[in-house]
């Protein structure tokens, strides 16, 4: 397996050094590299010099010891290091891009994508856990133990409800990673109280054994399955089998989830007939929320007015 | 480390270099009384100079929404806190305003370059204390805009009774605009390991030579008002160049006169004058009592230079927002805020006339006259009384050509019955 550093990264990640925020770094080798670098802006061909300040920045990165923990986490995952043809490490501004990606090409080739904020290399120990974290991502990617699909296949979710099953599936993934990282004697990213507080407001319409014995399963379990994500995110609450008004269900005419249902009172003949018209399948006992019932409501009452 | 005379600050204060003045100084001030955050002056900035590749991050003119936004991100906290972590409690104002060397008393607390001898920052031991924003910090310019905030707390469903009453209202929010102010005394300039930066000695603007820059960066950390930027593609730190040509009068526009920079003139709210003030040989202004600028910050005293406690004597002037908070504005613009904010509120005659000469007219006016005109009405503004002149102002460049004659009452302009309704 390659490593391949974006331009930007390795340079944003030596300066670091450079301007003393990673601990170590020795002044006189920082005059050094700036007395290595000054003398490249000489180089008059823009692509000679872009690649000699690549490659200065390239052998600083590795002076300074940022590769190291890069190639130390590898080593712990042999799955990626053999299945993986290029790790591509990228710099980052946010936290919510960062993390490890899987490409494959239509050749089958396979490219990992690390994407990092420049913190990440302030402190060694916290960039390894970190890492060890994300090549995990990365491992269960290519195992095919794991079954991992690139494509969420969550039918009958709308957006909002597609979107929030993927944040279940980070959450319920990320359990998992770190309660192994956990078992096997390492960091993890975040503790076991701040993953069960996370699960229990993800989860927290189910009655709190069940969500403690799911939580504890998943932070247990050393073979995570993509198809037991799938079956804990898609409808958690049970829903679908719901045939009435329920909290949290999707309203029949938007198709939003919603909390407040119409009063099963308001729903007056003319109303129901207006409905009906535009759902043909809607019966008033599959209720509507409070939204629609407002939406329907306005034009019976524009109808009536325009009448009179 | 030398001394040298800060006059906003009221007193002497180290700076790295011995003190050298222009002969005259590019200045502006921004009414953000009247800045709706449009970003016009953005956009004019960004079309002009800072357009290709590498200049993604690089917003040489921005309009913030303060308290919450900034760009990068809270600069102006960060900045603060490092002063208050290296002299704590002790950056206060004292004294009283006297002549035109200590106009808003003294400041007792230590400026950026005076903390850096005591305080180790973030970046090490450096010639002005600063920090490096980080990528994340660059990349929203404009996070928080039109974020208001509360002076007190609030009662869940119920609106501030008398909020929208001045003095102060209890919830706010008001826009900075903000370019490089091309101090007298640069951070950017003072940290420089290169000696790359300097400033121009017929108008005083601060540039990045390119030859010489080597992207260190420093300009970048010591900078307190964080207005210089790093472009990737050339690996040099580049800034705002006060659209030096237009200054030189090379403009085709201004027909060999000078003239004001893009986002000054693009400005649709008026909110901008900008000015070239000319100085004594030890750097204070020249008096120059009909120069509008010389007017509104030595005269009326309604335009205060920006966080003046950094001591890089900036020359971005603010009249402030009536409906702040005033100890946050006393903390942005110093301790002449309340006579600021008082007197533009009601302003006397020849105040109002002078404020009607911000964005007339893309060349720089060097001088004015008033012309008076009959009294139009008087009222009562917060008890004090308040007359309106139809007086008018003409303005004159440096050569002595009329560049502007304007009135205080909007002219009214009654069409031919045949265009009626033809706009």
């Amino acid at each position: 397996m390659q490593l391949r550093y974006d331009e930007d990264f390795l340079e944003a990640a030596v300066f670091l050094c450079a301007s003393g925020r990673r601990p170590g770094v020795p002044s006189l080798q920082i005059a050094r590299f700036h007395r290595e670098r000054e003398k490249l802006y000489s180089i008059l061909d823009p692509d000679e010099r872009n690649a000699a300040f690549f490659n200065l920045h390239l052998d600083w990165f590795r002076e300074w010891g940022l590769e190291q923990p890069l190639t130390d986490v590898l080593k712990e995952s042999p799955l990626v290091r053999e299945q993986l043809g290029v790790l591509a490490v990228r710099k980052t501004t946010g936290k919510n891009d960062e993390g490890a990606e899987l490409y494959v090409n239509e050749a089958g080739q396979r490219t990992g994508l690390l994407a990092l904020r420049l913190e990440r290399l302030i402190h060694d120990a916290a960039l390894r856990d970190y890492l060890r974290h994300e090549f995990t991502h990365l491992h269960d990617m290519l195992d095919p133990a794991f079954g991992y699909l690139p494509e969420l296949e969550l039918p009958g979710l709308n957006s909002a409800q597609k979107r929030l099953a993927r944040e279940r599936y980070r959450l319920l993934w990320d359990i998992t990673i770190d309660g192994r990282l956990t078992a096997a004697g390492f960091t993890p990213t975040q503790a076991y109280e701040q993953h069960a507080a996370a699960f229990a407001r993800g989860y927290s319409f189910w009655p709190q054994p069940r969500q403690a014995q799911t939580f504890n399963s998943l932070w247990r379990t050393q073979v995570p399955r993509h198809a037991d994500f799938l079956a804990l995110i898609t409808d958690p609450r049970g829903l679908r089998e719901a045939h009435r008004p329920a909290p949290g269900a999707s309203c029949p005419l938007c198709d939003f989830p919603t909390f407040q249902w119409a009063d099963p009172g308001l729903l007056e003949s003319g109303l129901v007939q207006r409905i009906t018209t535009e759902f043909p399948n809607w019966l008033p006992g599959h209720g509507v929320c409070h939204r629609c019932w407002e939406a329907y409501q306005v034009r019976e009452l524009a109808d009536c007015a325009s009448a009179a | 480390m030398s001394n040298v005379f800060n006059w906003q600050l009221g007193r002497e204060m180290d700076y790295p270099y011995e003190a050298a003045y222009p002969d005259q100084q590019f200045a502006f001030i921004f009414n953000t009384n009247r800045c709706i955050g449009c970003q016009t002056c953005t956009m004019a900035c960004k079309s002009t100079w800072t357009f290709s590749k590498g200049q993604e991050y690089a917003w040489w003119n921005n309009v913030e929404t303060k308290p919450y936004g900034g760009y990068p991100h809270h600069w102006d906290v960060k900045t603060l806190d490092l002063l208050e972590q290296a002299n704590p409690g002790r950056q206060v104002w004292g004294g009283t305003p006297e002549d035109l060397k200590v106009p808003y008393g003294k400041f007792n607390g230590k400026t950026v370059f005076e903390a850096a001898k005591t305080f180790i920052g973030p970046e090490g031991a450096n010639r002005a204390l600063g920090y490096l924003p980080t990528d994340e910090e660059w990349s929203a310019p404009n996070r928080y805009e039109d974020h208001p905030v509360g002076n007190e707390k609030g009662v869940k469903g119920q609106y501030f009774k008398g909020g929208e009453l001045l003095p102060e209202h209890k919830t706010w929010f008001f826009y900075l605009a903000r370019i490089c102010n091309h101090c007298s005394y640069p951070a950017c300039l003072a940290a420089c390991p290169r000696n790359a930066i300097y400033k121009r000695p017929e108008d005083g603007i601060v540039l990045i030579d390119q030859e010489r820059c080597r992207g260190y960066r420093k300009c970048m950390e010591a900078c307190p008002y964080k207005k210089t930027y790093y472009r990737g593609t050339t690996r040099t730190s580049e800034k705002c160049i006060a659209c030096y040509p237009r200054i030189e009068g090379k403009d085709q526009a201004g027909g060999g006169l000078p003239m004001i920079t893009r986002c000054m003139s693009s400005c649709i709210g008026h909110i901008r004058l900008q000015g070239l003030i000319e100085l004594n040989k030890d750097g204070t202004w020249k008096e120059a009592r009909n120069n509008p600028l010389y007017y509104l910050i030595h005269v009326a005293k309604v335009a205060l230079p920006l966080y003046p406690q950094f001591g890089t004597e900036p020359n971005g002037y603010y009249i402030p927002p009536r409906w702040v908070s005033r100890p946050y504005l006393r903390q942005m613009f110093g301790p002449g805020v309340d006579d600021a904010i008082e007197k533009y509120s009601a302003p006397d005659r020849e105040l109002l006339a002078v404020l009607q000469l911000f964005g007339k007219d893309q060349r720089i006016c060097h001088r004015y006259e008033i012309k008076e005109g009959p009294k139009v009405f008087e009222t009562e503004v917060r008890g004090k009384k308040f007359a309106l002149y139809n007086d008018t102002i003409i303005g004159y460049a440096k050569d002595g050509t009329k560049i502007i004659e304007t009135t205080v009452e909007e002219p009214l302009h009654v069409r031919d019955a045949k265009h009626a309704n033809s706009i």
